[in-house]
């Protein structure tokens, strides 16, 4: 496009090789930092090159921390595996309640509709803790606190924007006259709505739920606020972790990098949705 | 219908469910929504009490003396100008720093791709996680920076420990965190531009400079206000990264206003005051999202082919 | 009466789409809707539908009002301009999407779709999803679509409008012979007169939502309510002069570049009006200089158009007609030229309300 001297391309390639280093090095030290005891960890000055071991990894997954002077249980695994049911949870409830909304606003214009549409998007930027802190005492008089089924509920504030505005989207983009044919045809309005909107919105409704999932899954705030140990997810949890005392820093490393990993997965397998999703659909990758 | 005469029964039935067939859809969702709106108003109404949950028998309502309490009250000025500062310069580095990554990676070329899906990694990391990340990197006893810092003649650099590098430390976790959202936005908004007016730049030999401030900037200004808005927003009330760093410390050098509320709330239990924090930065983000929704609107029709 | 719409309106936001239209059309007769887009043509088959709401009027269809009946209870059958195929389902699950609503079986549906598919040369492709399609098989099973469930009412909109010349032709020659054989009500929109014209047992020609004229093909040809339709109708377009309707002891006539035309003794009404003469350019016939009442001209060029030959001519007031005849037979030769225009083949319409001044037949 435009005729590059020498001098501009070996600038390019420095500021490229800086990008990349400020944000994958962080990533790439706490990977390397898994794989290590704290002896290798201590050494000054601090070395990529070590014995890789598996040892924090197996501690955590096994839930007994070999410390230098006692073995400590913790409770990671059910961390995580608290993280992964509050987002499938979540997601799954976001889904059944969002999609049809996300189609009546769609598809059938009615009064209120926008309205109800921007009440249920301005959700999403206002402070959680103006919500949060009067429903830790609500929960408590109606029998919620620190239940999954509350926890759920909270997460639909950011799961069920998301997942109504970019399906939304999808909806929108069906041209009305395939539904329209389908009506004519003899079939109802159900079955339009199943067997042709529902397929036909169905990528953006798996990237929707994949986006919302990540969302739920890198949630801190509604647990902090609302959960006690045994539901924390990972994002709480590991933090509780850190300030735990006799623990590896390897074995935070590697929890951390537990931690990250499905989000990462499912971030690559769904790239492709991933900017119309983080603006909400406003801008198309 | 003004002229319809017949009186078929089934037709009634018919036009009941379609007049509420939009909202038997969206019902379900709306109401999960309002459920959680109710504490909204609890909250105002919390704002304008005496209410600690240390002394329950002394909650009234005290109008609107928390408010006029924060007037002389130089935590809460503390806070407001931490919340204010952390938002300005996260949000100033990350819009120059995104804007600056997605020019570098503006062609599509396989290699461009791949790096901005590389860098979308720290953006798929959650905050908090993020910051213990760099906790553990900025560790004064084995972190890998405080050696670096120590390597460039920086002795004894403490990172968020010391009042005078705990803004820098939770800005530069922000920035690794939050940059790439701003550079995938833009990067979406570059390869976006229609080509002709850049051809045509290109054709008449305009200085690349000028190109960039009199076709791209102002192209580009709809993703960039987009982008910087949404940022502004999420960053004022950020809690995650300065929770799990901090917990707003030292002192209060980071108490900003969720923070502040969060330990207003469960440390000294004034519920009062916390509420009354939470509405003054709920008046803030609402003015924000305000702007930012009309833009986000205008944007979201143009990726529709404007419908 | 198959189908029935009185005084149907609609309007969209603030703007009046369809202002009264009231049309019948004849159980297994076609009804061509013709007019230039944006008219409301689209807006009333999706009336007729039933998949958007007039917002007053009445349409029966088999003498039933359908007001409040959901478009899957209409037995109608419909064509889309862009198709509309269901891009998830291949040829054949489209083709039988209106069986499987009625609940038939296997069997039945397998005949069926095959019967219609191979009555429209797709059988080879019915596996094929739409966009293995080309544009010719996805228009025919949009159409094999629309016939599938037998309906009462068949609407087509436009259904030619994206497929290639070459398919046009064909279809314009099959599509007729199909839809008698079907039996049954249809309503063919369309913007092109000719299909029009081969098409329909009736034209309601309709501009700015409101039905100007419904005639057989012939009346809007030959009596086109006004200049707009005349103009509509008929390639190349009706030439029109500006003349004044004048009577004198001989009879009425009208003067064409000073040559005395004579008129149908009918058009005494229109004596002393200011009137726009109309005169199908094939009605233009070049004749020798002795012919009586020839009118000079000078011939500027000529053109092929389709199966025609269009001469471009100028009268000696400047004024620029067309005479066209087939193609392959003599024509002059470009200079001066002269053309008689029978009084038999001139419309007079009013000059500033472009309605169709029609001879008094009783006179």
């Amino acid at each position: 496009m435009q005729k590059n001297s020498n001098l501009e391309n070996v600038l390019r390639g420095v500021a490229i090789t800086a990008i990349i280093l400020f944000f994958m090095f962080p990533i790439l030290w706490i990977f390397l930092m898994s794989f290590q005891t704290n002896e290798t960890i201590l050494r000054v000055p601090p070395s990529p090159f070590f014995e890789p071991t598996l040892t924090n990894y197996r501690s955590l997954i096994s839930g007994k921390l070999e410390g230098s002077t006692a073995t400590l249980e913790i409770a990671f695994m059910s961390n995580l595996y608290n993280s992964l049911f509050l987002s499938v949870t979540s997601v799954t409830v976001g889904l059944i309640l969002g999609v049809p909304a996300a189609y009546a606003f769609a598809r059938l214009k009615f009064r209120g509709s926008e309205d109800i549409a921007f009440t249920l998007l301005s959700f999403r930027f206002a402070p959680p803790l103006l919500v949060l802190l009067p429903l830790t005492i609500y929960f408590q008089q109606i029998g919620l606190a620190d239940t999954y089924g509350g926890l759920i509920w909270v997460y639909q504030l950011i799961v069920l924007p998301l997942i109504l505005w970019i399906v939304r989207g999808y909806f929108e983009d069906i041209p009305a006259d395939i539904e329209y044919a389908y009506r004519i045809a003899g079939h109802s309005f159900w079955a339009t709505f199943r067997k042709i909107a529902l397929p036909l919105a169905g990528p953006g409704i798996a990237a929707a739920g994949l986006l919302a999932f990540i969302f739920a899954w890198n949630n801190f705030i509604f647990a902090l606020v609302l959960a006690s140990a045994d539901k924390q997810p990972v994002t709480v949890g590991a933090l509780a972790f850190i300030t735990a005392s006799g623990i590896n820093y390897g074995q935070i490393a590697a929890g951390i990098m537990l931690s990250i990993a499905p989000t990462f997965a499912l971030a690559l397998y769904a790239q492709r949705y991933l900017v119309e999703g983080l603006s909400l659909g406003a801008v198309k990758g | 219908m003004a002229t319809s005469t017949t009186g078929d029964p089934s037709r009634r039935k018919f036009t009941i469910n379609k007049k509420y067939l939009p909202y038997l859809l969206s019902l379900p969702a709306l109401l999960t929504c309002i459920g959680i709106l109710i504490p909204f108003f609890t909250a105002v109404a919390y704002s304008l009490q005496r209410y600690r949950l240390s002394q329950p028998w002394a909650q009234k309502y005290n109008w609107g003396e928390n408010y006029i309490n924060f007037m002389t009250d130089p935590s809460f000025w503390n806070t407001l100008k931490v919340s204010m500062t952390y938002a300005f310069v996260t949000v100033g580095v990350e819009l120059l720093l995104g804007l600056g990554i997605a020019l570098l990676l503006q062609k599509r070329t396989r290699f461009n791709n791949f790096v901005s899906i590389m860098l979308l990694m720290p953006l798929m990391t959650a905050p908090a996680l993020a910051s213990l990340m760099w906790k553990l990197m900025t560790n004064p006893g084995f972190g890998v920076l405080s050696y670096f810092a120590e390597t460039i003649g920086i002795e004894d650099m403490r990172w968020a420990s010391d009042p005078s590098t705990a803004m820098l430390t939770v800005v530069i976790v922000d920035v690794w965190v939050y940059t790439p959202f701003i550079m995938i936005l833009l990067l979406a908004g570059l390869r976006s531009l229609p080509r002709q007016p850049f051809e045509a730049a290109e054709l008449d030999a305009v200085p690349r400079l000028f190109v960039f401030w009199r076709i791209t900037l102002p192209m580009l200004t709809p993703f960039l206000l987009t982008a910087t808005l949404f940022r502004v927003i999420e960053s004022i009330q950020q809690f995650d990264i300065i929770y799990a760093m901090t917990q707003g410390g030292p002192g209060d050098t980071l108490t900003v206003f969720q923070v502040e509320a969060y330990l207003n709330f469960f440390q000294s239990t004034n519920v009062g005051r916390s509420a009354a924090l939470l509405m003054i930065l709920w008046a803030i983000t609402y003015f924000l999202s305000n702007i930012f929704i009309k833009n986000w609107l205008r944007l979201r029709e143009k990726a529709r082919g404007g419908a | 009466m198959s189908l029935e719409l009185t005084n149907i309106s609609k309007s969209f936001k603030d703007e009046m789409v369809l202002d009264g239209v009231s049309i019948q059309v004849h159980e297994g007769k076609t009804l061509v809707l013709f007019g230039p887009s944006g008219a409301g043509k689209t807006v009333l088959l999706r009336l007729i539908a039933g998949v958007i709401e007039p917002d007053s009027g009445q349409i029966k269809i088999s003498g039933t009002d359908v007001d409040g009946v959901e478009p899957e209870d209409r037995n109608i059958g419909m064509a889309f301009q862009n198709f509309a195929l269901f891009p998830h389902m291949d040829a054949h699950a489209n083709i039988a999407s209106p069986l499987t609503a009625q609940k038939q079986d296997k069997s039945a549906i397998q005949s069926g779709v095959q019967t219609l598919a191979k009555l429209l040369k797709i059988d080879h492709v019915l596996d094929h999803k739409p966009k293995e399609l080309s544009n010719g098989q996805k228009q025919r099973t949009a159409l094999a679509r629309a016939l599938a469930g037998k309906p009462k009412v068949l609407l087509l909109d436009d259904p030619l409008r994206n497929v290639d010349a070459k398919l046009r032709f064909e279809m314009r020659l099959e599509l007729p012979r199909l839809l008698s054989d079907q039996n049954t009500t249809v309503i063919y929109v369309t913007q092109d007169y000719k299909e029009a014209m081969a098409f329909g047992d009736e034209i309601a020609v309709i501009s700015s939502g409101v039905v100007q004229q419904i005639g057989t093909p012939e009346d809007i040809y030959l009596t086109p309510a006004n200049i707009e339709i005349a103009r509509l109708f008929g390639d190349p377009v009706i030439n029109y002069l500006d003349v004044t309707v004048q009577k004198d002891a001989v009879g009425i006539f009208a003067l064409v570049s000073d040559k005395r035309v004579d008129l149908n003794s009918g058009y005494a009404r229109a004596v002393g009006q200011d009137c726009s003469l109309g005169i199908r350019p094939e009605s233009i016939l070049f004749v020798p200089a002795s012919h009586p009442g020839a009118v000079p001209v000078t011939v500027e060029a000529e053109t092929p158009l389709n199966e025609k030959t269009v001469n471009l001519c100028l009268t000696a007031r400047g004024r620029e007609i067309m005479a066209s005849r087939p193609s392959g037979t003599v024509g002059p030769a470009n200079g001066p030229a002269f053309v008689s225009i029978e009084a038999a083949n001139v419309l007079i319409f009013d000059k500033h309300t472009g309605e169709l001044i029609e001879p008094d037949k009783f006179y």
